[in-house]
């Protein structure tokens, strides 16, 4: 893999590298696993030293299926070692939670499902089974479990409330119902048609996830991109970054209750979506990457400034009027407070992480696609609360205004797409910063020369796990407002 | 402090007219493929090789009828318009895909048994009953959020789904319809059948994008469902990935008998 | 009726003696029952012109003869109250068992004997023996049922708290007795005035009040009530409630005629006070036995806040309103005394359908369907829900109140406007607190193991929610029972003045009116419509599915409203008063982001305990800390004071 330092170590190693990793101001990113040719398991952990080093990979063999637990170090690693622990079947040793994540209870696999000995296509045998919950002792407390299926047209996920009429408790997301196996979907598919389930993970970020996903099989066979496709996934990530911020603000008028606000964010976005179809033919960005470059050229680009400078306006001036309400910043200051401690601990990442003063956006730390010429403009807040969180993405969304504008104006030549064709056994990683935050593709090519191990880590799987920690000791009140301005989505974190 | 009322009074009407005249709103997107078999090269597999869900098959016939065709696997992702040698498949703007019968989204040489019967199943009253009210109940049974951002586009105020008389709400006990979305994962099948369970007669079922009708590009995991149908009994069948808003209100009165199906067969009339 | 006097006059104090009697308990209920079966059969047939039982010998040597005499007011107040003690004894339902049941009927039989003293005796000395007769006997029947010390220094508190009204009243009855040269009430009428009347008002407020829970007296209320039954708290609420209450209205009204108006608000700011107090603290309690004592308190409140108004509009010579509120303090009251006594009964029931006296969710509705409605009809006449008395009496209050502009002086519209609205507060806390007993204590699904039914056929209490529904319905005739007290104190009948055929009035039709007696005629017709749809529909096949919580089953028992959660946001609101104390202890694993374990407790604060009572308590301390320095324990010392007392005397007999 490019751009990636490639370390191996033994399993006593691990807890070492990761205070060395602390001490250098470095973060944890992901872990994952996979299974070798030979049969055997391996670990690899994705660490970032600091800002403009490359990332760490720490390949790392278990002994007879156990590896110690880095979750004391890094609380962020919890979910990803519960992950490998109910797919793989793997035990972490000295884990503070090793209950199922992916899995739900009563789900009773013969053989975990990624390994290769799984039968391909065989149903999970499941029985639902009584969650393990945290053992809560009060006999006035009431316990709200709300979900899965929700009010209004929303994803499907439980939330369960220990509350007081009015305080909540305790509070503990339950997701994974959507859970659809798709890294397994992956295995034994073509790279280049690999691409269509990417965009299929999550769909309002299907562009994202494409992207990863390209940047991840090119870096596999180490193919060069054009000039011209380079700077047009740019445009398009732009344009998804845009659509998806005018929804979020059009959530969040309608969780202050402001209704004229709801509708005219989401008139906004219709606009937005509109311009990804004419631009692309799919209001969603679909159907345009591959791994090398472009399937086909971007349409309509020659009226597209035009198009784009009245939605331009109407967007500032809505957010102006959005900010000067003061019901709506009083409703989101000082709600859904994380503090940065939290916020580096649990992997915070995105708008989430950088309202709360954690200074990282790998479009400048680790720029991809036409970033590198391009460095992007990473705003930052303190105070981490929803009205921060806000403010971050509302100075994004009209940074990409300006972003989009500077790339039409410079429009450069040169072919759709180069020829990619990764070998057998390579294997790459792909990110992008997306709309809400970092997304981590690695792909590992199968000894056929079709795709073996694809792992997906959505920014929605590390906000969903820093989400609780500030709803804890908060009002019911607020917890709408919170949840909306976190802005997370259920697909990309339960795949 | 700004006045939100009057901002929107002053906005003006932002409601399209459709499906009564004026705009879909959906004039660049394309939808599924056209496909029109008579070019096909003789022999020639390209688009069967490069269909991930499975949705063009080979059936083994010869000439015209060798390649068959599922519009209820198709994810529209265009890789088989793409590898064509023969332009037989090409790129269209047809998303009207709403129909009563899941064999009119197959190409009439896939055999399946059962005759060639029209399907259009009558119920005698629907249009008077429910036909300027009806009630939805959403159920995202993993879906990729794409086909729940379609079907939250529809409140906005381009399409105002409440113009039509038809809302979501949120108790299954309120509804008349449940709308399905995703493959029906292992965790939400209890979930699915109890939202169906708990809703009263009369109620019918809207499977909405692919993975719902079908499965789609997801089908057949160790997770993962295929389909609806699978669960619950299903009255309308709407492919797409996703369907977009105005294929979604097609559906919804194809469903209330105040639209026309537009596919029979696999073809587009 | 002198046979029924007699039976009456021989059974309780025979009651007494046989539940002391080690195997008398059969007998002792038996003559318990007859003795109130007759007292009731008395009350009723003597109304409206009151009775005069006799004297017996004088208590303190060279007296005169004690002369018992019920008045009209007496005997309708005792009449509400010894239904209720009928149902309470007749439920054996009582905490004691075995031997100890018996001396439970003693003591009932004692607050009984006490009650009769207090309403009827027409001489100072004899209502103090009454009075403390009728502590001891409410202090017996918690004793019986508590084993345990805790428990037990809950009665000792009550009996504390009591004792310092008796040394109040003997005050009061002191200066009234030397005043007008007698311990007998025929002197004491007008007897003080002025400064003397303010101060023996005083008095009497704090000696009764004790007993009513007047503030901050009410603190006893919830740990007393809750060291007992539900059986124990119908006969304290009812009975005995009732003979405080008329103590103090006879007392401030009859007694002390002609004081400042000063001393009329005092009074209905007390009252007031303390029916919002007790009303919020109410609110917040989940044991069936601590809020109906709350409750018992607000209403006794409520109708203290009738007798100041009384005082206010008398002294302003408005006569006619001031029998108005008479009226509704009695009509309060008698409602009162059966739905609490049916309610407390219930709450015995639901003990022995689940184990505690918790406001959980026992499923009684299911269980028992007709006896559930017949607890909604007692709890809806205790928030003031038409048809009930409640609500005719509330109604009667605030027409009082507010026809307070009336009056000329501004100070006096002020305070009955003010009362008024502190009456409003309390009528709006009481229905959410009804709302939250009704709905915690029958509703909700049975327990698995819970019984079919709980014990045996419910009987007590809906026969005291009929009695409930027939005062209401029926109120325009029992009102003639109240002509004559009231005439003679006031010169206007109830009849004259608050009804106009089947229409209660306050005073004329032509203000407002209310006719409970036509609207049970009304709601059961209107009631037909629904009733005939339901019948239709239920004939049409309905299809059972379970509860929808969101797709999956959940159990429901956690998920309840719980006591805590139901009165939760109206703690904050009043946290001031509250001051409420929320602990919740995580348990962490690794690191504090996994959470183990979560403990939660909560505590409400009292007013008067940490304000009153204990600086009380520690000044007694530091004084008797003081004084201890006498029990030095030197002979010499000791010496020294007799010596310096001998001087003392010298000096005296000497001067």
């Amino acid at each position: 893999m490019n751009g990636v330092t490639r370390r191996v170590l033994d399993p006593a190693g691990l807890g070492p590298a990761c205070d060395a990793l602390h001490e250098q101001h470095g973060r944890m990113q992901m872990a994952y696993a996979l299974e070798r040719d030979d049969g055997g398991l391996e670990v690899r952990y994705l660490a970032a030293p600091g800002s403009g080093q490359a990332f760490e990979l720490w390949c790392c063999r278990p002994a007879d299926g156990r590896l110690p637990t880095l979750t004391d170090r890094a609380p962020l690693l919890g979910w990803y070692e519960r992950e490998m622990q109910d797919l793989f079947g793997l035990e972490f040793g000295g884990h503070p939670e090793p209950h199922r994540l992916v899995l739900h209870e009563g789900a009773d696999p013969s053989v975990p499902p990624l390994r290769r000995a799984a039968p391909p296509g065989e149903a999970l045998p499941f029985v639902r089974a009584p969650w393990t919950e945290p053992d809560i002792d009060g006999e006035d407390v009431q316990r709200l479990p709300f979900g899965p299926v929700r009010a209004d047209v929303a994803e499907s996920a439980q939330f369960v409330f220990y509350y007081l009429g009015e305080g909540i408790l305790h509070y503990y997301p339950r997701l994974f119902f959507k859970h659809r196996g798709l890294e397994k979907r992956f295995e034994g598919t073509r790279p280049e048609l690999g691409v269509v389930l990417a965009e299929r993970v999550s769909g309002v970020g299907s562009l994202g996830h494409a992207l990863a996903y390209c940047q991840a099989v090119e870096d596999a066979c180490g193919c060069r991109v054009p000039e011209y496709a380079q700077w047009a996934r740019t445009l398009l990530q732009e344009l998804e970054r845009i659509y998806n911020h005018l929804h979020y603000f059009a959530i969040l008028a309608d969780a202050t209750t402001l209704k004229v606000g709801n509708a005219q964010g989401r008139l906004l976005e219709e606009d937005a979506k509109k311009i990804n179809a004419r631009v692309t033919g799919s209001r969603f960005l679909r159907n345009m990457l591959i791994p090398g470059g472009l399937r086909r050229a971007l349409s309509g680009l020659d009226g597209l400034e035009d198009a784009l400078d009245p939605l331009r306006r109407a967007v500032e001036r809505y957010l102006a009027k959005l900010n000067a309400t003061p019901s709506y910043r009083d409703r989101l200051i000082g709600t859904g407070v994380l503090t940065r401690r939290t916020a580096f601990d649990q992997g915070a990442t995105g708008p989430v992480e950088r309202a709360s003063g954690l200074d990282r956006d790998l479009r400048r730390d680790h720029p991809y696609a036409a970033y590198e010429s391009l460095p992007p403009e990473v705003t930052l807040a303190e105070t981490g609360d929803a009205d921060a969180r806000a403010a971050i993405r509302r100075r994004e969304l009209l940074a990409s205004f300006t972003f989009v504008s500077r790339l039409l104006r410079a429009v450069p030549g040169g072919s759709l797409r180069a020829e990619c064709r990764p070998e057998a056994g390579s294997g790459g990683l792909g990110w992008t910063e997306g709309p809400r935050g970092a997304l981590y593709y690695a792909v590992h090519i199968g000894p056929d020369g079709q795709l073996g191990r694809v792992k997906i880590k959505s920014p929605s799987f590390s906000n969903w796990r820093v989400f609780p920690f500030t709803v804890h000791g908060t009002d019911m009140m607020d917890y709408a407002i919170n949840e909306a301005s976190f802005g997370l989505t259920i697909a990309g974190c339960d795949r | 402090m700004p006045l939100w009322t009057l901002f929107g009074l002053r906005a003006g009407r932002a409601t399209t007219r459709w499906p009564d005249g004026g705009d879909d709103g959906q004039s660049d997107v394309v939808g599924m493929p056209r496909f029109q078999p008579e070019r096909c090269l003789s022999g020639c597999r390209e688009c069967v090789d490069a269909c991930l869900p499975g949705a063009i098959t080979a059936t083994g016939g010869e000439g015209e009828a060798s390649i068959a065709l599922d519009y209820g696997r198709c994810i529209a992702c265009r890789m088989c318009i793409d590898s064509c040698p023969a332009s037989a498949l090409t790129a269209s703007g047809d998303w009207a895909f709403g129909v009563r019968d899941r064999r009119d989204l197959r190409t009439a040489n896939i055999g399946d048994g059962g005759g060639d019967e029209p399907a259009e199943r009558l119920r005698a009253g629907i249009r008077r009953a429910f036909g300027r009210s009806l009630h939805i109940r959403h159920v995202d049974a993993g879906s990729c959020n794409g086909c729940e951002s379609e079907l939250q586009a529809l409140n906005n105020p381009f399409y105002n789904l409440h113009r039509l008389g038809i809302f979501f709400t949120a108790s299954p006990r309120h509804a008349d319809v449940l709308l399905v979305t995703g493959t029906v994962t292992y965790a939400m099948r209890d979930a699915l059948r109890a939202t169906y369970e708990a809703m009263p007669e009369p109620r019918w079922v809207l499977a909405s994008g692919s993975c719902a009708v079908s499965g789609g590009a997801t089908a057949g995991t160790y997770a993962s469902g295929r389909g609806a149908d699978e669960v619950v009994p299903v009255d309308v069948y709407l492919p797409g990935c996703p369907p977009n808003p105005a294929a979604l209100m097609h559906a919804l009165l194809l469903l209330v008998e105040r639209a026309e199906q537009r596919v029979h067969r696999g073809r587009v009339s | 009726m002198s046979v029924l006097v007699l039976v009456t006059a021989c059974c309780l104090p025979a009651a007494f003696a046989a539940g002391l009697v080690a195997g008398g308990r059969p007998v002792a209920r038996a003559l318990l029952l007859a003795g109130l079966a007759a007292s009731v059969l008395v009350a009723v047939l003597s109304l409206p012109s009151g009775i005069d039982l006799g004297t017996t010998p004088a208590l303190l040597p060279g007296g005169a003869p004690v002369a018992w005499r019920l008045a009209p007011a007496a005997l309708w107040l005792y009449l509400f109250g010894a239904i209720g003690a009928l149902a309470a004894t007749a439920s054996r339902s009582a905490l004691a068992s075995g031997r100890r049941e018996g001396l439970w009927y003693s003591g009932v039989a004692l607050s009984l004997v006490g009650a009769v003293g207090t309403f009827a005796v027409q001489d100072g000395v004899a209502l103090l023996v009454s009075w403390e007769i009728m502590s001891l006997g409410g202090a017996f029947m918690l004793l019986c049922e508590t084993p345990d010390r805790d428990r037990g220094m809950n009665v000792l508190f009550m009996l504390g708290l009591l004792e310092f009204g008796s040394v109040a009243l003997m005050g009061a009855v002191l200066w009234l007795g030397l005043a007008s040269g007698g311990p007998a009430f025929a002197g004491f009428h007008g007897a003080v005035g002025g400064g003397s009347g303010v101060a023996v008002g005083l008095l009497l407020l704090l000696g009764f009040g004790a007993k009513l829970g007047l503030l901050p007296f009410y603190e006893w209320f919830p740990g007393a009530y809750e060291s007992g039954s539900g059986a124990t708290g119908a006969v304290l609420s009812g009975v005995v409630l009732n003979a405080a209450f008329f103590g103090l209205a006879r007392g401030l009204v009859d007694w002390t005629t002609g004081q400042t108006p000063g001393f009329a608000y005092l009074v209905l700011a007390v009252a007031v006070g303390t029916s919002i107090l007790t009303a919020l603290y109410a609110f917040q309690q989940d044991d069936w036995r601590g809020l109906l004592a709350f409750s018992s308190a607000e209403n006794g409140g409520i109708a203290v806040t009738l007798i100041g108004a009384v005082l206010v509009l008398r002294d302003a010579g408005l006569s006619q309103l001031a029998a108005l509120a008479w009226g509704a303090a009695l009509i309060h009251l008698a409602g009162h005394a059966l739905a609490k006594s049916g309610l407390f009964l219930t709450s015995d029931r639901i003990r022995r359908a689940t184990g505690s006296y918790g406001l959980t969710s026992p499923g009684i509705a299911r269980l028992a369907p007709w006896a559930g409605a017949a607890v909604v009809i007692a709890g809806m006449s205790l928030a003031a829900v038409p048809p009930t008395p409640g609500f005719i009496s509330e109604w009667f209050g605030f027409q009082t109140l507010f026809n307070g502009f009336n009056l000329d002086s501004l100070s006096g519209r002020i305070a009955l406007a003010l009362s008024g609205a502190g009456l409003a507060l309390t009528a709006a806390i009481a229905l959410a607190t009804f709302v939250k007993v009704l709905g915690l204590g029958l509703l909700g699904r049975p327990a698995e193991n819970a019984p079919g039914q709980t014990g045996r056929r419910w009987i007590a209490v809906p026969l005291l929610a009929g009695a409930v529904l027939v005062l209401a319905i029926g109120m325009p005739c029992w009102l003639a029972a109240l002509d004559t007290g009231m005439s003679a104190r006031f010169g206007h009948g109830a009849s004259e003045l608050m009804r106009a055929g089947w229409l209660l009035v306050p005073l004329t039709p032509h203000f407002a009116f209310i006719s409970p007696t036509k609207l049970a005629i009304a709601i059961p017709l209107y009631a037909l419509v629904p009733v005939i749809v339901v019948l239709a529909v239920t004939r049409m096949r309905a299809r059972r599915v379970p509860v929808w919580y969101g797709g999956l089953q959940e159990r429901p028992g956690p998920s309840a409203t719980t006591s805590l959660t139901f009165s939760n946001a109206l703690r904050r609101y009043y946290s001031f008063v509250y001051r409420p104390r929320e602990t919740t202890e995580r348990e962490h694993d690794t690191a504090d982001y996994f959470l183990h374990r979560l403990t939660f407790s909560y505590e409400d604060a009292p007013i008067f305990g940490p304000w009153l009572f204990s600086p009380v308590v520690r000044t007694v301390h530091w004084l008797s800390r003081g004084f201890r320095a006498l029990q030095s324990g030197y002979l010499n010392f000791y010496l020294a004071l007799i010596g310096a007392a001998l001087m003392i005397v010298l000096v005296f007999t000497l001067a």
